[in-house]
């Protein structure tokens, strides 16, 4: 008995949300413009994130020692500086490396080539390049190397500073959130407002038969659970609609990343697709919830059973 | 069956729909119950299906006090009590079949005992073989017969009938109350609440006359007093 009222809700659900199609439509649209702010939203912070990323892998600072440091020295300040916490990794140029990587850096330019054939010894220091964990970590590594007794076997530190661009980066994507946060929350509002509309609609058009389903002896519940079920109809459907559209853009925008990020590692696609579940799963259970509060605001003031 | 206890109903400001009501309907009988228009008889059938709660007093149906029904009570009585109203209160969309077994549909009762229960109910108001039309290809006397058909689907003890034929010419009137008769004969209580003189008269039954919203007479075998 529980099983055939479930599955008359359902029919009776089904059969309200073709009746008032055009309404249907509507609030399904609207539901949409949801599902999409909110994903923008998403699309934003994970670029946002890749791009600081990215960046931040590119950050590291090179320590040239003097031409005359031997390489046990070199070996020993890479020993003093891997015992800092803050140390991720520290590759090692020896000065041969070095010297190569120098020719190959100038290979066109036969002046400085012929310059370095006049040369009987290698004029090329060893150097260090260091990763740190944080990218607020640089200074204090730098201070350490200053203030250390091996800062006179150091020619030169490089130290490429990219913080004004991961400031740039985070103050613009906060502020797209911002605008993504009142855009959705906007959305959030109208859907709210039309789903309370439609059910009051759906309730007003059902009249007839919700005096019947009284006059009869329906149970309360029964009466009001097809324009519940309804609502999560909306929901659902509005979902699903919503990934069609979602996933087409995304493969749009996917080449434009690539060549923003001058690399193919950031997949905004494959994001999406390895937190499917975690995303519409737990978009769509706050729509329906959603959208079961304000039917239920709507049932409570229009449906009297 | 129904007893009433003292029962009022009083409507804000200051109208008084019943005062001082004292009934007692056994079972399986057949009561009228008459009056002007605007005496309380459509107050009667609303807090006999707790459409509407009384002021005071106390009704009890079956043994069952509903005074203070509680709302999850409410479709448990309903089905027990079988009700027509003067408008049919039938949907147009659907056929004379399905308005039928909606009433069964909604109550969850299953498909299979559906189609056994609507046959035999369109059977008793001499409907058979007019389940596929709609509503409005059927007569105003035919429309109130499928009214009493889904009235009947819970086998309910008791039918109320409000107004039954206040839509309805004098043939169809006649039809309809014979209809009654023939289901109070079957063992359900009947109880009528009409204003038509000529129908309370030719049946013989008892008769509850109403007069601002106080019983004035209430005869065994009676007549329209009023």
């Amino acid at each position: 008995m529980i099983i055939t009222s479930i599955y008359r809700i359902f029919i009776f659900a089904w059969q309200s949300f073709w009746r008032n199609i055009w309404l249907s439509v509507v609030t399904i649209t609207i539901i949409i413009l949801t599902f999409i702010s909110v994903n923008f939203l998403i699309v934003v912070n994970i670029t946002s994130d890749a791009a600081i990323n990215i960046i931040k892998n590119k950050v590291d600072v090179s320590v040239y020692f003097k031409p005359d440091v031997a390489d046990p020295q070199v070996n020993e300040v890479k020993t003093y500086l891997s015992s800092l916490t803050q140390i991720k990794e520290i590759n090692y140029i020896s000065q041969q490396d070095a010297l190569e990587n120098f020719r190959q850096k100038h290979r066109d330019d036969p002046d400085i080539i012929a310059s370095l054939e006049e040369l009987k010894t290698n004029p090329i220091g060893a150097t260090l390049q260091i990763k740190a964990k944080n990218i607020e970590d640089y200074p204090d590594i730098m201070a350490v190397l200053d203030n250390s007794k091996y800062n006179d076997l150091i020619l030169d530190k490089n130290f490429d500073d990219h913080k004004i661009y991961i400031d740039k980066i985070q103050s613009l994507s906060a502020n797209i959130k911002k605008v993504g946060f009142i855009i959705s929350g906007i959305f959030f509002l109208i859907a709210l407002l039309i789903v309370f509309n439609t059910i009051r609609v759906a309730i007003y058009t059902h009249r007839q038969e919700i005096g019947v389903m009284k006059l009869v002896g329906a149970s309360n519940w029964f009466i009001r659970a097809p324009f519940l079920v309804e609502a999560v109809f909306y929901g659902i459907i509005a979902c699903l609609v919503s990934i069609a559209v979602i996933y087409p853009i995304l493969n749009l925008i996917q080449p434009y990343l690539n060549n923003f990020f001058l690399t193919d590692e950031f997949n905004v696609t494959k994001y999406f697709n390895q937190n499917f579940w975690q995303i519409f799963g737990f978009e769509v259970l706050i729509i329906i919830l959603l959208n079961i509060i304000s039917s239920s605001i709507a049932i409570r003031r229009y449906l009297r059973v | 069956m129904i007893i009433f206890k003292n029962v009022c109903k009083f409507y804000p400001p200051n109208v008084t729909a019943a005062k001082n009501i004292n009934l007692h309907i056994k079972p399986k009988e057949f009561v009228s119950i008459v009056g002007r228009s605007g005496t309380g008889k459509t107050t009667m059938v609303k807090v006999l299906i707790a459409e509407e709660p009384v002021t005071s007093g106390r009704i009890i149906i079956g043994g069952w006090d509903i005074t203070n029904i509680r709302p999850g009570e409410i479709p448990v009585l309903r089905r027990q009590i079988g009700v027509v109203f003067q408008d049919f209160k039938l949907l147009a969309k659907k056929t004379i079949f399905e308005n039928i077994a909606f009433a069964l549909e909604v109550c969850g009762t299953d498909r299979n005992k559906i189609k056994e229960i609507v046959p035999q109910v369109l059977k008793i108001v001499s409907l058979t073989g007019k389940e596929d039309r709609y509503p409005i290809q059927l007569s105003g006397g035919e429309q109130q017969r499928v009214a009493i058909a889904r009235a009947l689907v819970h086998r309910p003890k008791i039918l109320l009938a409000d107004e039954p034929t206040g839509n309805l010419d004098s043939f169809n009137t006649q039809e309809i109350m014979e209809l009654l008769l023939k289901i109070n004969e079957f063992g359900t209580t009947v109880v009528l609440v009409t204003h038509n003189r000529e129908a309370v008269n030719s049946i013989n039954k008892r008769v509850i006359t109403l007069d601002n919203g106080t019983v004035v007479s209430d005869q065994k075998v009676g007549k329209y007093l009023i």
